[in-house]
């Protein structure tokens, strides 16, 4: 079967990029485009690894065909923030010594970071179902639950 | 190397909580794994993989594979020479021969331009097998006349327990003749153990079952393999110990070791799952066919039914006490549930077993089963949750029984140091004591009654308690310390950073040379150029690599004032290190800048030689590690479900060489710990098939499922760890399954003693009870 064009919008430029038509967005960004951030921890949508935005949602870009992002818009963990420019997520990642293996870490970051979009100031219980989807073997969540306790507050208060 | 290092000055070393250098490249998300690597004519690679546990393998067919466009190679068993029928370990058994002996078993293997097309081509491969009769249960496994899992006459495989050098003085036999699936047996016994039931007044007899487990590393098996035109093999390889890797690989493939360079990348997740060898000889062997790189990554399915997960254990376990709290006896039969090769670490459950409190008769029989099932290898502290499980269930259930409060019957009972183990070794010191102490004066606790009391709205409240460790691993390591020319430090070992060690590396680094840790760089060698160095296992990293770091720093250390005391025309003894420059003591502006001294080590025509501190050391001593565990639960005795509302994890460090990174050992220790108390399990049906292989269906602990856990660092120095330092990684994945146990029984009064403590299994034992 012949590869098509995929136009979208990805980390905030135009991207066109040949794809299978069986290729997921995530073997799309990894594979096609060499934004390898978003990992494929299962394929099958369990463990949140390959968390991107879609629109600004969260979702589990192994789930979804590539074809299927076709004029939508992508967010992956290296359009979230930069060195010298990062988002108060990842900035408060680091500090609070949250990653340890790493591999977990784009796909909570970006779950994280869609949950403060839609609701700065969660509570205890509101982050820890906002990362629910996202599983770590490594942290045990604590820290990362103190360090995104911790950003949404600075997030807030940037805002105000 | 027990000395701690006197330092000059009051350098930023170890006790402090410096953040890990690669923090920045993993929130950002440009961190690089093997699956991440795409070199020009990068092949993807599959592996077509039995469906069935035990079969004969009639006939393959794969010439329809091979003449699908985009496929480059399709390989059977009979295409590499190398492999044997009788194969020792799993590695060796590269693709299947003639017969499969479990679900998953690779059996042919495709290189091709794309994974889509590799994927294809594996169904396009015909493969005839005559289904045999499968040993899918370990009881039934280990009775003559059971299916035979293993090639007659294959050795036990007993190196885990050897890399995880864990216990001495105990023989384990090779297998009986009549039972062909018992691969390894082991026995302790010390004193009468009849008698010593005969005179007990409470005797209680329990059969204990912790299934196997899978480590539960996000990042899947990896590997990417390229060979030069020299017929030199460089693999990128998701490992814990690139020089076993090396090894092994070079076993397989009957390749001289230095003709193969292992390059770790950043290890997803190890937790004993990366440390022997799987898909990393087939990689190679098919770069070597195609002369293209090619990258093998393990699809989580393939993780969960072909990994290498934790033994199941069944351990039925009869202990006698008298009234007063006095211990008499301990009988006990362990089974190891290995699968399909020999591996798991016998002695070390023996030991286990019998070790912890002053049994003064005992006896432990252990055996290592093989059935048709994955083999298994190394989990975090490999089979001591299992074992402790089983004793300290056992203890409150006695000190219940007799009516004394179960940490001061622990306390009593508790071996000491220099009391002997049931190897006859004695303990060495260790902050057991210590532990149990600081977690009994926690005031959850102390509050054990009032929460119970508190019980509302039909649910049940609880507290439980647990002290569990692990003895500590050793293997001889080398490390090198170097002095640049501005002078900064360049520290460099081959030790996969699988922990946060590295960091703590650096820090002893700093601390033993004399200067801030931000003068110094850490790097992981590939095997063609770091000192040769061990598996990141058996919580030795920072034990034995750290010494490494720190007599390698004092080296360099010497070095440099050797030279300074040269240029500075002082005696050593009269200099000093003040972080960028040798001073002489007492005189501030008579100095050197390390920054010269390094200059001149790197001159033309210099006579200085270059600052190379080295060292490396091999060790006899362990540094035992116990960690203790608290949980306040609530359980709804209708539905079985757990709440977990508190979990405090007390732990003996040594000395925190890093308290951030600790703390994050400690916290998700715990959580794979209370993983294995309350979901996880592999299950399998009567042919030896997983009925789980998916991660919405091995159920693994989420942020929504816990509270944050509490952590208390315990510091009894280790004699001989690098600033007294002890192991930290495996000790927390110990205790909460007696832990969680004991608390559901404060709660319900039900006993359980089968993991995982699921909802179903706690709803019907206490109606079974009431």
């Amino acid at each position: 079967m012949a590869k098509q064009v995929l136009s979208f919008t990805v980390n905030d430029e135009p991207a066109e990029v040949l794809v299978q038509p069986w290729d997921t967005l995530l073997e799309a960004l990894r594979e096609r485009m060499g934004l390898t951030g978003p990992k494929e921890g299962c394929g099958t949508g369990d463990c949140g690894a390959c968390t991107v935005h879609f629109d600004g949602k969260p979702i589990a870009s192994c789930l979804l065909l590539a074809m299927q992002a076709r004029g939508h818009t992508v967010r992956t963990i290296e359009g979230l923030g930069k060195p010298g420019a990062l988002h108060p997520l990842q900035d408060a990642f680091i500090r609070h010594g949250v990653p340890q293996c790493g591999f977990c870490i784009p796909g909570v970051l970006m779950a994280a970071a869609a949950l403060l979009t839609e609701n700065p100031r969660p509570s205890e219980e509101e982050i820890r179902y906002g990362i629910a989807g996202n599983l770590c073997r490594c942290t045990g969540y604590t820290k990362m639950l103190a360090a995104i306790t911790e950003a949404a507050g600075a997030t807030a208060g940037r805002r105000s | 190397m027990a000395s701690v290092m006197k330092t000059t000055r009051d350098v930023k070393g170890i006790g402090l909580s410096i953040l890990r250098p690669d923090g920045p490249d993993k929130v950002t998300g440009q961190v690089q794994y093997v699956a991440d690597l795409n070199p020009r004519g990068l092949l993807h690679a599959k592996l077509l993989r039995s469906p069935y546990a035990h079969a004969k393998i009639v006939r393959i067919d794969v010439s329809r594979a091979r003449a699908l466009p985009g496929v480059r190679a399709v390989l059977t068993a009979a295409d590499i020479p190398v492999l044997k029928k009788k194969a020792p370990t799993r590695a060796h058994a590269v693709l299947a021969i003639d017969r499969v002996v479990f679900a998953g078993q690779p059996v042919a293997a495709v290189a091709a331009d794309e994974l889509a097309i590799a994927e294809e081509a594996l169904d396009l491969i015909d493969v005839q097998y005559d289904v045999l009769p499968v040993a899918a249960d370990p009881l039934e496994s280990m009775k003559p006349g059971a299916p035979p899992v293993a090639e007659l006459g294959t050795e036990a495989d007993t190196s885990e327990a050897l890399a995880h050098g864990s216990v001495a003085g105990v023989t384990t036999e090779a297998k009986s003749s009549k039972a062909v699936n018992i691969s390894q047996q082991a026995r302790l016994q010390r004193g009468d153990v009849a008698k010593g039931f005969a005179e007990s007044d409470v005797v209680i007899e329990n059969t204990y079952r912790v299934p196997m487990v899978h480590q539960g590393y996000l990042e899947p098996h990896a590997v990417l393999a390229q060979w030069d035109t020299a017929g030199n093999l460089t693999l990128w390889a998701s490992t814990q110990g690139s020089f076993n890797t090396r090894s092994e690989v070079a076993d397989v493939l009957e390749l001289p070791e230095n003709r193969i360079k292992v390059i770790p990348m950043e290890c997803g997740g190890g937790f004993g799952g990366k440390i022997r060898a799987l898909c990393e000889p087939i990689t190679a062997v098919l770069a070597r066919a195609t002369g293209r790189p090619v990258r093998y990554v393990m699809t989580r399915r393939e993780e969960l039914e072909a990994g290498m997960p934790a033994p199941q254990v069944i351990i039925k376990m009869k202990t006698g006490v008298k009234r007063d709290g006095t211990l008499m006896a301990l009988e006990a039969e362990a089974i190891l549930e290995s699968g399909a090769f020999s591996g798991a670490v016998l002695a070390v459950a023996g030991v286990f077993l019998a070790s912890l409190y002053r049994w003064p008769s005992f006896d432990v029989q252990g055996f290592e089963v093989l059935t048709h099932k994955p083999s298994i290898a190394a989990y975090r502290a490999p089979v001591a949750p299992q074992t402790i499980f089983a004793i300290d269930s056992q203890m409150e259930q006695i000190a219940k029984a007799i009516g004394v409060d179960p940490v001061e019957f622990r306390l009593r009972h508790l071996q000491r140091e220099g009391d002997k183990m049931a190897n006859n070794q004695p303990w060495l010191s260790n902050g057991a004591v210590e532990v149990l102490t600081r977690l009994a004066e926690h005031p959850l606790w102390k509050k054990r009654a009032e929460w119970k009391a508190s019980s509302k709205d039909g649910k049940l409240r609880g507290t439980g308690l647990s002290l569990g460790g692990w003895l500590g691993g050793l293997q001889p390591t080398g490390a090198t310390v170097r002095l640049n020319p501005d002078g900064t430090l360049q520290v460099l070992t081959g030790q996969v950073d699988i922990a946060g060690t590295n960091i703590a590396l650096a820090q002893i680094a700093a601390t033993a040379y004399g200067v801030d840790i931000d003068k110094v760089k850490i790097t992981t060698g590939d095997t063609d150029v770091a000192p040769m160095t061990g598996l990141s296992a058996g919580s030795k990293t920072t034990y034995t690599v750290g010494v490494a770091v720190m007599q390698a720093a004092e080296n360099a250390r010497n070095q440099t004032l050797e030279i300074a005391a040269k240029e500075l025309e002082a005696s050593v003894h009269d200099l000093e290190i003040d972080n960028d420059k040798v001073v002489v003591r007492g005189v501030p502006d008579k100095g050197i800048t390390l920054a010269s001294i390094g200059k001149k080590g790197n001159l033309y025509m210099s006579k200085v030689e270059p600052v190379l501190g080295t060292s490396h050391p091999a060790f006899s001593v362990q540094a035992p590690a116990f960690c203790g565990q608290l949980a306040r639960v609530e359980v709804d005795p209708d539905t079985g479900e757990v709440t977990l509302h508190n979990f405090v994890v007390a732990q003996d460090v040594g000395k925190a060489i890093n308290p951030l990174q600790i703390e994050g050992q400690m916290q998700g220790g715990a959580v794979q710990s209370l993983g294995m108390a309350l979901t996880e399990a592999l299950i399998y049906d009567d042919q030896a098939r997983l009925t789980n292989p998916s991660l919405l269906d091995y159920r693994k602990l989420t942020s929504a499922d816990l509270p944050s856990i509490e952590t208390i660092i315990v510091e009894k120095p280790a004699p001989h760890g690098p600033f007294g330092a002890r192991g930290v990684g495996e000790p927390p994945i110990v205790p909460a399954p007696a832990a969680i146990a004991n608390a559901i029984e404060d709660a319900t009064g039900v006993r359980l003693t089968h993991l995982p403590l699921s909802p179903e299994r706690i709803a019907l034992a206490i109606a079974a009870a009431s």
